[in-house]
């Protein structure tokens, strides 16, 4: 039995890995998952960074106010680290601790996060294996780029004063159903993702999944990757999704850049 | 070119920025005809609502002429004179086949600012805030419009570029508050703000086939527009006791049938800021702009319909059990205007609907900021204030 943490559905993956690939997941479940729900976390990050933001920008008192609110839910947003790991339904952002040796522990990032698109599964499948789509869906984070079939190669821009770059192959394919993907070779962020498609009830099309799991070596570099990579904000999954959707649906993604305004020389998003 | 610009709170300048580009597929570039004031603008302004940037173009109401278009637009023509609604819409999400286009999935590439306090996302609106995507506004010479095959509507000849204007928002969203009423032949629709709106809305009730309506405000000019140019009976808060026992009376003492609130609150909610907003902001302010969302409830009839035009955001003391126990239906929306549009259009062709008396001043672009100061303070009899860019 292959060792890999939450597959998607309850079952055991019905293709084994392509490529010859016998080694062992990197994700294995051998240590007790402590850490805790991220998502309210986020949430309150995300917004206390953006009042933060704005706050400053107003200057006068009740910028000052709205600032110092901001802080308030930036602090709320960061100081929750040592709580304990809240098992809820519905989760989908979290840290998991794997223990690794007798004391050090690791933390694997798991982002996952659904969404409802018009289409089938099928279509929304074909689409997703489409060259051009992941470079679109992901263009918010990542570089992708499909070096040959079942591969990719991912690259996030700037990461540790250098690219972060990994290359992934396709290790499941389910018509209609799934994909998944590991990294392989050697990277300061290994990770692995899936994507699952599956009807929605009466005429909403397709409920699609999509799950990034991080999951860097010990020691300094890898925490950092991991930071820095949850810096480009955790709504990392999420954002993936609603780009992809908006492609799907409506033939584009949505955008205000090149926009015109009256600062940065005439145009800002 | 020029365009109309958010320079801080109460700091409106006009200001020399990029032309509008075609960036996605379905978008055309339009030239701004005429473009107007909207009550919503000004929470903004006064800096109620966080999520502007110095220097964003805004305006979200206009009409204009086609002058560029992206590859993939089919149905509208470079030259086309059309109006366009002001919530952007990809027409193909499961809302905009609902005909639910304000709650469009795909067209606010900052959504998120959104989720904390709507656990949702809503679709873009021109010039209005980040939070409802950040899209430049069109009180300026040109504007990009994403989807111009569903939001581009052409406007027929015989009808003025006035007429057409209000059609962007004042005149979808008071039909729409009044479509919500499912008015009954011989009911009664109270309808709480003679502003652009609400006289649209008072209009729509008797569209629809209201026997009576019953417009609610305290300036008397508004009241008189509701009076002489829709016909509506009017009622002035500031001259009786209690609104309540006045709709009462005027309904044989059971309440309006249906009950239209369009005036909504001073800060509404679109953004993260909001929440902590209405917290600092001491209590007065909210009960006075709660008012009448709460009159309404109140006034309403046992099971009546409450009809909420009016934008908010967060609202305490709300009289949740008077809703409760008097049975009655809420609904509400942000205007849902692609699919009024047509229907509108041929009112307007059919000469039994004119919006164009709510253009009470006009400027060119350049004195735009003179145009908002008169609204906001209502000076002169300002309903709205129209600009023409070019």
């Amino acid at each position: 039995m292959r060792d890999t943490i939450q597959q998607p559905g309850a079952r055991s993956p019905a293709v084994p890995p392509r490529g010859g690939s016998q080694r062992r997941s990197p994700f294995g479940r051998d240590g007790q998952r402590t850490s805790e729900e991220r998502l309210p976390q986020l949430v309150s990050a995300l917004a206390g960074g953006a009042l933060l933001t704005l706050g400053l920008q107003r200057g006068r008192l009740g910028g000052v106010a709205m600032a110092l609110a901001g802080g308030g839910l930036l602090f709320r947003g960061t100081r929750t680290e040592q709580e304990p790991y809240v098992r809820r339904h519905g989760v989908v952002v979290r840290k998991f601790r794997r223990q690794r040796g007798r004391d050090a522990t690791v933390e694997l990032t798991v982002l996952q996060r659904s969404i409802t698109i018009q289409g089938t599964p099928e279509a929304l499948h074909r689409r997703w294996l489409d060259a051009e789509t992941l470079s679109q869906v992901m263009g918010h984070f990542a570089d992708v780029t499909s070096p040959g079939e079942g591969l990719q190669h991912w690259r996030v821009p700037g990461v540790l004063g250098k690219d972060l770059e990994w290359d992934a192959q396709v290790v499941e394919e389910r018509p209609g159903e799934l994909l998944r993907w590991q990294s392989v070779g050697d990277t300061a962020l290994p990770n692995e993702g899936w994507v699952r498609f599956r009807p929605a009830p009466r005429d909403w099309g397709t409920e699609v999944t999509l799950r990034f799991v991080f999951d860097p070596p010990g020691g300094i570099l890898g925490e950092k990757a991991v930071q820095l990579l949850g810096a480009v904000p955790a709504a990392l999954a999420r954002m993936a999704l609603k780009r992809f959707k908006s492609l799907v649906e409506s033939g584009e993604i949505p955008t205000t850049r090149p926009n015109p305004a009256a600062r940065e020389g005439g145009y800002a998003s | 070119m020029r365009a109309l610009c958010w320079n801080g709170i109460n700091d409106l300048g006009v200001e020399t920025v990029g032309d509008p580009r075609i960036v996605n597929p379905h978008d055309v570039i339009l030239q701004v005809r005429m473009s107007t004031t909207c009550g919503s603008d000004l929470h903004f302004i006064d800096g109620d609502i966080p999520t502007m940037r110095k220097g964003d173009v805004i305006g979200h109401e206009f009409m204009g002429t086609v002058v560029e278009k992206g590859p993939a637009v089919k149905k509208v023509q470079v030259g086309d004179r059309v109006v366009v609604p002001s919530f952007i819409c990809c027409g193909s999400c499961w809302y905009c086949q609902h005909d639910l286009w304000s709650l469009c999935d795909n067209t606010n590439p900052q959504g998120e600012l959104q989720e904390p306090l709507f656990g949702a996302q809503t679709a873009g609106i021109y010039g209005y805030t980040h939070a409802f995507g950040g899209y430049a506004g069109a009180h300026a010479q040109f504007v990009r419009v994403p989807h111009a095959d569903n939001d581009c509507f052409r406007v027929p000849e015989g009808v003025t570029d006035e007429q057409a204007l209000f059609l962007s928002d004042a005149v979808p969203t008071g039909y729409m508050g009044a479509e919500f009423c499912d008015i009954q032949p011989g009911q009664t629709v109270a309808v709480w703000g003679c502003g652009g709106v609400g006289l649209m809305a008072q209009k729509a009730a008797f569209l629809l086939g209201a026997e009576r309506v019953i417009g609610i405000d305290r300036l008397p000019e508004r009241l008189k527009l509701a009076r002489e140019k829709v016909g509506a009976e009017t009622l002035s808060y500031e001259e009786v006791d209690s609104v309540q026992d006045v709709l009462k009376e005027l309904t044989g003492g059971r309440g309006p049938d249906a009950c239209i609130d369009a005036v909504g609150m001073e800060a509404h909610g679109t953004g993260v800021g909001y929440a902590y907003e209405r917290a600092k902001q001491a209590l007065h302010l909210q009960t006075d702009r709660g008012q009448a969302l709460r009159q309404a409830i109140l006034a309403c009839r046992k099971g009546g319909i409450l009809s909420v035009l009016g934008v908010y955001g967060f609202m305490d003391a709300f009289p949740m059990g008077a809703l409760m126990n008097k049975g009655l239906t809420v609904r509400a929306a942000q205007q849902h205007g692609q699919k009024y549009l047509p229907r509108l259009l041929e009112h307007v062709v059919k000469g039994e609907l004119d919006p164009s008396f709510l253009a009470t001043h006009r400027f060119s672009l350049e004195d735009a900021p003179k145009g908002y100061e008169l609204f906001k303070k209502k000076q002169d009899g300002c309903v709205r204030a129209v600009f023409l860019p070019n």
